[in-house]
């Protein structure tokens, strides 16, 4: 049963992964030079010889945390809204709506923000047309910015998730919590939120994970604000041409970030574990 | 507390929409550079049905995130299965396995493959684009059809072996009609990871074999036209229509009440 | 490319996958190119793809011509190296040269054999980018520079690219995201040699020094060009070629301005890869590149300075490229040379630390 899967997962994902491993032990770039192979760990001291990237890093830990924060804050409400206020035909609409998104290219619809959020741009013209007097104001270019374009990205998965841990919570058992006279934020913390939360582990896994490797929406809505991790790391695979150093700046991320899991473990054996 | 949830959703709804109505809007704008105010054309669309590439590019993108969809919501409920209902040593470190693929930064991963890839002579092309496309879905479906099988009651699958079921069978007649939505979402996902995979189809992509995105990527140096939005408009179009289709056929979404 | 049918036999059916195989017996156009067409390596819509110059050298010579495309110099590199034999053709920045030559990837060019080279730009035909010992390696073709874009119609006075640490700009700036133009800007700014400069602290610290001003770091011209549309900055690092097309096409009130420290210049060549089988063509190819008539058909649609003196000689008087791209520059310009690895790291290296500090809030 599981031999298909992680056999494939094998041959395009470890096997690479692994030739991109002993490149992060490398002094130099293995292709074009006929050179002997130099091994060296100083790239894995990046963060000690290049004390910005720790600035860089926790820019990048901030963007998860929020992107994260606020797809778990609106994408659980959102799950329970479709699973209890709708039905037939409006369930599966909204459902499809919510997927549908993920249809349209992600560099387009980053791109979409920027007319949105410059200033004079969309949003600032609405907002005049609303409040005439109000001063001019973009959120282009900040960090705010890419924490939007961000969440919108992501928020689907966290639905999805969400929506598919809740759907199967039994009326009966909400009803008999308030029969009971349970309050309704009672009902939430005592039936709901345990019943969801491998939703929300799971969504929270494929957003935050991805987010503090993005590259795209930081350098597109972040502007001079828009580095990262992720671009840091892309700068050495296309400008500056330093894989040894992206591959070690990769594999210390993904440290990082199976840190910070191993940090919510407790939440996470109970639940994955089931 | 009904007409609370939906005042919220559509809140939402309008949130996800409002780049996508820009997007869809700019396809029918005259401007190249994006300026406002608006004016409308169809100069794009029309432009479009000249552009081989863009439309070969969208043909290979949609044939490679059928097949990906396909692979992997297979492999990933098998996976899925294993792991949800069967104990065995080493369990933890295969459920961490799956991160990789989505932890490490896909240029990391679109890098490796394509060492590995020349170096092993599978190549560039459409095979090896959709051998790291599967490998990329392969954790979100087997993370969301897990979750499913979390909140799939065991008791019901107990249930019918205590009444005499093979396990296949019940499989067939218990699991797999109450895990469908679980399946579908799955196989939305893994459609739309691959559609939407630029950095690993970027590396893989052979000359003049290219994806949707890898178009659009490179695109942007030349110039980003509204052709491009044309044509996410017309793909967006075709899905919506397909999703009609499709609903009609299923109910997906509309889980059970028992 | 290479492609080892036992390889890949052997990997899928190891995997059992019968639509694996299956698509591996995928009609695929790249590998059996004819024997009458050539594939070139260059950046998406950067002159040889234009559709207009293909149709003429199809029907001059009957030869057809792909494309691959690059965004990054490196990546071009990597092209070559993992796809021997898939290029003919190859568009290579001239500081890129040398580190070409070396690993063996691009062949000797013999000039005499392209007969519209007789009228390049002498500073052109022996730059030391492209005459490595004594034996050229490709043929020029283009050339810019990269200085200052400043915005006109609103009375702005920019002689130094000091404006760019003006508060007077303060948030109405852009920079380009390439570490050897920031280098080279801020060598030029502190009186340093912008392909070796001696004090790399000092470039960092030049660097800094523009942080408030700093909106946008572009990436591409298209990017460039739809942020200025949109009033995003005023003054910004830009290419000569590129201010051009933004008055030319896209009618934006933009102004090339070469500051008091003067301007980066750089040189684009078009080479023959080592691992080429067609290199007759390729030759043919290049000859029609450039071609004075070709230029004017590219130019129609925003081309760079041509290296070909006849080229820049044939254009009207009013033409904003030939205003722009003095010939009396040529020997005033730093012009982008051949850098080292470690060099080119550490260039890189001070570029990303100053990004880093832009971020900082």
């Amino acid at each position: 049963m599981l031999l298909p899967a992680y056999g494939w997962l094998l041959v395009s994902v470890f096997l690479p992964l692994g030739a991109m491993l002993v490149f992060s032990f490398l002094k130099t770039n293995p292709f074009g030079s006929k050179a002997p192979l130099v091994f060296t760990t100083n790239n894995y001291l990046a963060f000690v010889t290049r004390p910005y990237l720790v600035g860089v890093a926790w820019t990048s830990l901030r963007l998860g945390f929020w992107t994260t924060g606020i797809c778990a804050a609106v994408g659980l409400p959102a799950a329970l809204a479709i699973a209890r206020a709708t039905r037939g035909r409006v369930r599966q609409t909204v459902f499809l709506l919510t997927i549908l998104p993920f249809w349209t290219n992600g560099l387009v619809r980053v791109f979409s923000w920027t007319m949105l959020l410059r200033q004079g741009g969309i949003l600032d013209d609405l907002v005049h047309l609303a409040a005439p007097g109000a001063a001019s104001a973009g959120l282009l270019y900040s960090f705010p910015a890419v924490v939007i374009g961000l969440v919108h990205a992501y928020l689907p998965y966290m639905i999805l998730t969400c929506y598919l841990a809740v759907a199967s919570i039994d009326d009966a058992l909400i009803d008999a919590a308030r029969s009971l006279g349970a309050r309704l934020p009672t009902v939430f913390a005592t039936v709901v939120l345990p019943l969801a939360l491998p939703g929300l582990v799971s969504g929270s896994i494929l957003i935050f994970v991805p987010v503090i490797g993005s590259f795209m929406e930081p350098r597109i809505l972040g502007g001079r604000i828009g580095v990262t991790m992720g671009t840091v790391i892309e700068d050495q695979f296309t400008q500056a041409y330093n894989w040894p150093l992206g591959s070690a700046l990769s594999f210390s991320m993904l440290g990082v970030v199976l840190a910070i899991f191993a940090a919510c473990s407790g939440v996470l054996r109970e639940r994955l574990a089931a | 507390m009904t007409a609370l949830g939906r005042g919220f959703l559509a809140l939402v709804l309008l949130f996800l929409y409002a780049p996508i109505a820009v997007m869809v809007l700019m396809g029918f704008n005259a401007s190249d550079l994006y300026a406002l105010p608006f004016s409308p054309t169809l100069h794009w669309f029309s432009e479009l049905a000249g552009n081989d590439r863009l439309i070969a590019a969208t043909r290979n993108s949609v044939l490679v995130a059928l097949v990906t969809a396909g692979a992997a919501t297979v492999l990933g409920t098998m996976a899925a299965l294993a792991l949800s209902r069967r104990s065995f040593r080493g369990k933890p470190l295969l459920r961490l396995l799956l991160l990789p693929p989505i932890a490490i930064p896909w240029l990391i991963t679109g890098t490796a493959m394509l060492v590995f890839f020349f170096w092993t002579g599978i190549g560039r092309g459409l095979h090896a684009m959709i051998l790291g496309h599967v490998a990329l879905a392969i954790p979100y479906v087997v993370l969301v059809v897990g979750t499913g099988l979390a909140a799939l009651r065991a008791d019901l699958e107990e249930v019918a072996m205590s009444l005499g079921s093979t396990p296949l069978h019940v499989f067939w007649a218990v699991t797999l009609p109450l895990l469908a939505p679980s399946l579908i979402a799955a196989a939305l996902f893994a459609f739309a990871v691959s559609l939407d995979q630029f950095v690993v189809s970027y590396f893989l992509a052979a000359p003049g074999v290219a994806t949707l995105p890898v178009e659009i990527y490179s695109a942007i140096r030349k110039g980003f036209t509204p052709e491009i939005n044309a044509v996410s408009t017309i793909l967006l179009g075709a899905s919506v229509g397909l999703f009609l289709v499709f609903a009609a056929l299923t109910r997906i979404g509309t889980v059970e009440r028992r | 490319m290479v492609r080892s049918q036992w390889n890949r036999r052997k990997f899928t059916s190891t995997l059992g996958l019968g639509f694996a195989a299956a698509l591996a017996s995928w009609p695929r156009r790249s590998s059996a190119a004819a024997a009458g067409t050539i594939t070139v390596l260059n950046w998406q819509g950067y002159g040889t793809d234009l559709a207009a110059g293909l149709r003429q050298f199809k029907a001059a010579t009957g030869i057809d011509v792909k494309h691959d495309y690059y965004n990054s110099e490196p990546e071009m590199l990597t092209k070559l190296r993992t796809n021997p034999g898939a290029y003919d053709v190859v568009l290579v920045n001239s500081a890129r040269d040398a580190q070409a030559q070396v690993e063996g990837l691009i062949e000797p060019i013999d000039l005499a054999k392209v007969a519209n080279a007789a009228g390049l730009a002498p500073a052109f035909g022996t730059h030391p980018n492209i005459l490595i010992d004594g034996k050229t390696y490709g043929v020029p073709w283009v050339w810019g520079m990269n200085a200052l874009a400043v915005r006109t119609g609103k009375g702005l006075q920019v002689d130094s690219y000091a404006a760019l640490a003006n508060p007077a700009f303060a948030g109405r700036g852009a920079v380009f995201d390439d570490a050897v133009t920031a280098v080279a800007i801020a060598a030029l700014m502190t009186g340093q040699g912008i392909n070796n400069p001696s004090d790399m602290k000092k470039i960092g610290d030049t660097l800094k020094s523009f942080k408030k001003d700093v909106k946008l770091i572009w990436s591409s011209e298209d990017e460039w060009n739809k942020a200025f549309a949109a009033d995003a900055f005023d003054v910004s690092v830009f290419w000569s070629g590129a201010v051009t097309r933004a008055v030319n096409l896209r009618r934006q009130p933009v102004a090339f301005v070469i500051p008091k420290e003067g301007a980066v210049g750089w040189l684009d060549n078009l080479c023959i890869p080592a691992s080429s089988t067609k290199k007759d063509a390729a030759l043919q190819f290049i000859d029609f590149m450039v071609d004075p008539k070709f230029y004017a058909e590219w130019a129609k649609v925003g081309a760079p300075a041509s290296a070909n003196n006849a080229t820049m000689e044939a254009l009207p008087a009013d033409d904003l490229n030939k205003q722009i791209h003095k010939p009396e520059y040529l020997s005033k310009l730093q012009f982008m040379g051949a850098l080292p690895d470690d060099r080119r790291q550490a260039f890189a290296d001070v570029w990303e630390e100053v990004k880093a500090y832009y971020a900082q809030s």
